[in-house]
């Protein structure tokens, strides 16, 4: 017993600094061709992945020119997008398929 | 209407101007034979792009988040290297004009770069072809009587590029074969340019190059988010805050591919005496 727990203690130390250096996961939703959130809060310096979700029938691309990048996202699929760490700043983003609805921006502070 | 225009006519613009300057140039050299390869890699590029378009809708995971993304960087460094080579081969070419449609052609013959126009009629057509599908198809999927109007903005935006490609390729045909050759060189090395310029920020984006602070803003003055500056950025890599790598390779590139191409000409003047000295 006492060997399990030494075991499982130290698994948990193991696998603590790996759990903490995993980048934050964002979720974004993409439904009636809008983007929900339309605004998205990261801490500056810390990279952290875009997890985003396609709920509508159709495809979209997210884009930001800011940040060069284009990434399609085909109806009712999710993709994770690996953000690199941000300075403070608004960087704005669209859905390129229908950006007259589709906008977000990206607040780091 | 308008709104599915623009998209379309950007993404096929690049397309349409690569073809009609292609298509032109084997024209100009008594090629037209070796349209078929310039036909064939624009086909296959829609080819492609339908099934990329496809391929995408069913794969996921990492496929799906770093797939589409490798293709793209991998398309758009090829783009830069044949289209420098075709310039290289088009200034080669500029120095026969001289001579008759014979001489140009055994000149082209003894190179065997025919593939090569193949190639950049295939590039053209596939690296913005997957985007352009896809968007299509999302106009059609989601066509419910008011999307019409988008469905034929999309189309009419497909067409009108294709048109300004047959434009090129009508007004090529009757400028003077020597302007036609400088400008369209000018012309594919600003397009390389900023297609390096685009690889460099989009390796930059995947974290492969380091990120860094855009050297300048020029937004005040041309917005690249859209409208001209869209186009611009679409076509020849306009980037309104570009990175140091952004800039520095897009420069450095042209400067390097300048004295390649244009550095040549001494020696195709050397060449003319001992010519009609013969």
């Amino acid at each position: 017993m006492k060997a399990l727990v030494l075991a499982v203690t130290l698994l948990g130390l193991a696998a603590a600094p790996a759990l903490a250096a995993e980048p934050a996961e964002i979720a974004l939703t993409i439904e009636k061709n809008r983007f929900a959130p339309e605004e998205v809060r990261v801490k500056a310096g810390a990279p952290f992945v875009l997890v985003i979700t396609n709920k509508d029938g159709s495809p979209e691309e997210f884009e930001s020119k800011d940040l060069r990048i284009e990434k399609v996202i085909p109806a009712g699929k999710t993709v994770r997008l690996r953000m690199p760490s941000l300075k403070a700043g608004t960087y704005p983003f669209v859905g390129e398929y229908h950006e007259k609805t589709a906008k977000g921006r990206i607040v780091v502070e | 209407m308008a709104a599915t225009f623009v998209v379309t006519l950007r993404e096929a613009f690049e397309a349409a101007l690569l073809l009609g300057i292609v298509y032109t140039f084997l024209d100009r050299i008594g090629a037209r034979a070796q349209w078929r390869y310039v036909t064939t890699g624009g086909a296959l590029g829609l080819v492609a792009s339908v099934a990329m378009g496809v391929g995408l809708t069913s794969v996921s995971g990492p496929l799906l988040d770093l797939g589409p993304d490798l293709i793209a960087t991998v398309v758009i460094f090829a783009a830069v290297v044949l289209l420098t080579w075709h310039s290289w081969w088009m200034r080669r070419h500029a120095s026969a004009l001289h001579g008759g449609v014979v001489r140009r052609l055994e000149e082209a013959r003894t190179s065997r770069r025919w593939w090569i126009v193949g190639l950049i009629a295939f590039t053209g057509v596939f690296r913005e072809g997957a985007e352009t599908v896809l968007f299509l198809w999302g106009l059609l999927a989601q066509a419910s009587v008011g999307s019409w109007a988008g469905i034929t903005g999309g189309v009419l935006g497909v067409l009108v590029a294709a048109a300004l490609g047959w434009a090129i390729f009508h007004g090529g045909r009757h400028v003077n074969v020597r302007t036609f050759f400088s400008v369209t060189t000018v012309l594919l090395l600003l397009v390389a340019a900023g297609l390096l310029s685009t690889g460099l920020g989009k390796l930059q984006a995947l974290g492969v190059l380091p990120a860094g602070e855009p050297l300048w803003d020029s937004t005040w003055l041309l917005d690249d988010r859209g409208g001209v500056g869209g186009f611009l950025t679409a076509l020849l890599g306009y980037r309104a805050r570009p990175s140091t790598f952004e800039a520095a390779g897009w420069a450095l590139y042209l400067v390097a591919a300048g004295i390649l191409i244009f550095g040549r000409r001494t020696r195709v003047r050397v060449a003319r005496p001992v010519e009609t000295a013969r």
